[in-house]
């Protein structure tokens, strides 16, 4: 049997800055190997979880271990195996891209001509010119700088706290098609989000948090199976209400030709009962995400 | 290593400058001095026409004007302020920058313990102190040299840049202490300049009233005083102590403060 390790476990983490709330009691398990998600609006507490966790601001109360040792004690050591791309990069204007990625390697107990010859593997991937001044990089091109700085030392963990912004979508789909490979590759990926396309894109896994604590923890599959969707047919002749008398369908509409209703449940008996039928059109409509985060965030008040 | 290599470069320019600066400050001062003995004036003459209060005030009493090493001494003031200045705004420019700039959230995630960090940074402050007191004495030396008449003043120069050092490392370390201590990075390098100009205006007020002289406790610049230093040929243990004491207190709580505190993000 396979033994999974907790690659971050945190034990009641809180944050207070001052009056205002941070985090309060947040209990997380990330495993290894896992892409976990971690979706809530703005001022949630996803960047002060991930702040703390890097050690850039100390916990009130409450404790968090990283590949099991204690983020307060062992901050540095944990940080070797560690990738980090903020939501909002800044660098130093001075110093040329190559510059910054070298200084970053610098800092890893790794053979820096490796991690150097992956950065720029990297780049030209990313079609990223190194020789260039940081200061005269444009935002998304600095965002690039980031996600080399986080990957170039593959890292055993990755943390991207809304990494996306600023990417356009052709970069972003690279970079997602990235993670997944350093995922494979046995890294462990915390990503969060407050757009809920890439969570579901990515992630293995979703945390919800709102107001500091984490509402639910749910496989993202889960979370879709067990939300309905919305199918729409168009009949080749007219139907009986009755033949869609099938647990799950609720909404029935039939009008002529045309079929509405919402369905939740097993997806072969709803093909099954499909299969009989004469159909001309079929549409099924998707619940994404952000309606089942809805659904919770009421649910919650 | 890393983190001092990068300050090292990322500071080089800014020293060129103020070495510049201190040079051609030197130069001048000593040039002034040139020009009245050329004219065949004593400076002592010209500065016995400025009343006794004022000079004292200004820290131009007890100095063998007519020497090259005497006016040079009552130069120094000028080279102490200088020397503070730069001192103080390194410290807390060093410190501060990684917040002000958000670059702390690059640096801060690598494995490096903000204590490394501090201790390479506070390294690349130490030496461009040290450059910038070796580039002082090299053209103190040179510029008395130039305008000396046959009188030895090395022992007197050599005092003094210890002297200089001294009042630098004192203010390195409170610019470093602003800033390690406080979440304001923007405002560190204002606050440490103030605290710096503050003892520079007690040093006048010491002087100003000989009631106010337990001040000057208060005030490193009263601790390396030229004229007391060219008169004993040696500092005062009880101002080194207290020089050390400052130094030590600072830079530990600049350390403690800033592992202990929240970044500014």
């Amino acid at each position: 049997m396979e033994l999974r390790m907790n690659v971050i476990e945190t034990s009641r983490l809180t944050k207070y800055y001052g009056k205002s709330r941070g985090i309060v009691d947040l209990d997380m398990t990330v495993e290894e190997g896992e892409i976990y998600g971690f979706i809530g609006p703005n001022g949630a507490g996803k960047s002060t979880t991930i702040r703390t966790l890097l050690g850039l601001i100390h916990p009130t109360s409450g404790s968090a271990t990283i590949f099991g040792k204690d983020i307060t004690a062992f901050g540095p050591q944990i940080r070797q195996e560690v990738g980090y791309l903020p939501s909002e990069v800044f660098y130093y204007d001075d110093m040329r891209a190559i510059d910054l990625l070298r200084y970053s390697a610098s800092f890893y107990n790794k053979d820096p001509k490796a991690t150097e010859k992956r950065a720029r593997e990297l780049a030209e991937r990313f079609d990223l010119d190194l020789r260039k001044k940081i200061d005269d990089l444009s935002y998304g091109n600095k965002k690039k700088v980031g996600i080399i700085q986080g990957l170039a030392h593959q890292p055993k963990l990755i943390i991207l706290d809304e990494p996306t912004g600023g990417l356009d979508p052709l970069i972003q789909q690279e970079f997602f098609h990235l993670l997944k490979k350093q995922n494979a590759e046995g890294a462990t990926v915390l990503f969060s989000s407050h757009i809920l396309s890439e969570v579901q894109k990515l992630c293995d896994r979703v945390a919800i948090i709102k107001e500091g604590s984490i509402i639910r923890v749910d496989q993202i599959r889960t979370l879709l199976e067990n939300a309905t969707k919305r199918l729409t047919l168009e009949m080749a002749a007219p139907v009986e209400e009755s033949v869609f008398a099938l647990d799950g369908v609720s909404d029935l509409a039939v009008t002529n030709h045309t079929v509405s209703f919402l369905y939740r449940g097993h997806v072969n008996d709803l093909t099954g009962l499909l299969a009989r039928l004469d159909l001309v059109d079929l549409q099924v409509e998707e619940p994404d995400l952000e309606e089942i985060f809805l659904h919770y965030y009421q649910k919650e008040e | 290593m890393n983190v001092f290599l990068r300050e090292m470069k990322a500071h080089r320019w800014g020293l060129v400058f103020w070495s510049l600066g201190m040079v051609m400050m030197i130069y001048s001062g000593m040039a002034k001095y040139g020009a009245y003995e050329a004219a065949d004036e004593s400076v002592a003459v010209i500065l016995d026409q400025i009343p006794g209060a004022v000079q004292a005030v200004f820290g131009m009493t007890g100095f063998d004007l007519t020497s090259a090493a005497g006016f040079f001494g009552m130069l120094f003031l000028y080279l102490a302020v200088m020397g503070a200045v730069h001192a103080a705004l390194l410290g807390a420019h060093l410190i501060a920058k990684e917040e002000r700039d958000h670059t702390s959230e690059f640096l801060y995630a690598k494995p490096a313990s903000r204590s490394r960090v501090l201790t390479g940074k506070l390294l690349a402050g130490l030496v461009n102190i040290i450059v910038l007191n070796m580039v002082a004495a090299a053209s103190s030396f040179y510029f008395v040299e130039m305008f000396n008449k046959d009188e030895p003043f090395g022992s007197d120069i050599v005092l003094l840049m210890i002297g200089l050092f001294f009042l630098q490392v004192i203010f390195f370390a409170i610019g470093a202490a602003v800033a390690g201590t406080s979440h304001k990075p923007k405002s560190a390098a204002s606050r440490a300049t103030s605290i710096m100009f503050g003892t520079f205006l007690l040093f006048y007020v010491v002087n100003l009233d000989e009631d106010l002289e337990f001040l000057k406790y208060f005030t490193p610049f009263k601790y390396f005083e030229a004229s007391a230093l060219m008169t004993d040929g040696a500092l005062d243990p009880v101002f080194v102590a207290l020089s050390a004491t400052i130094v030590v207190l600072a830079i530990a709580g600049t350390y403690r403060a800033y592992s202990a505190r929240d970044l500014a993000i």
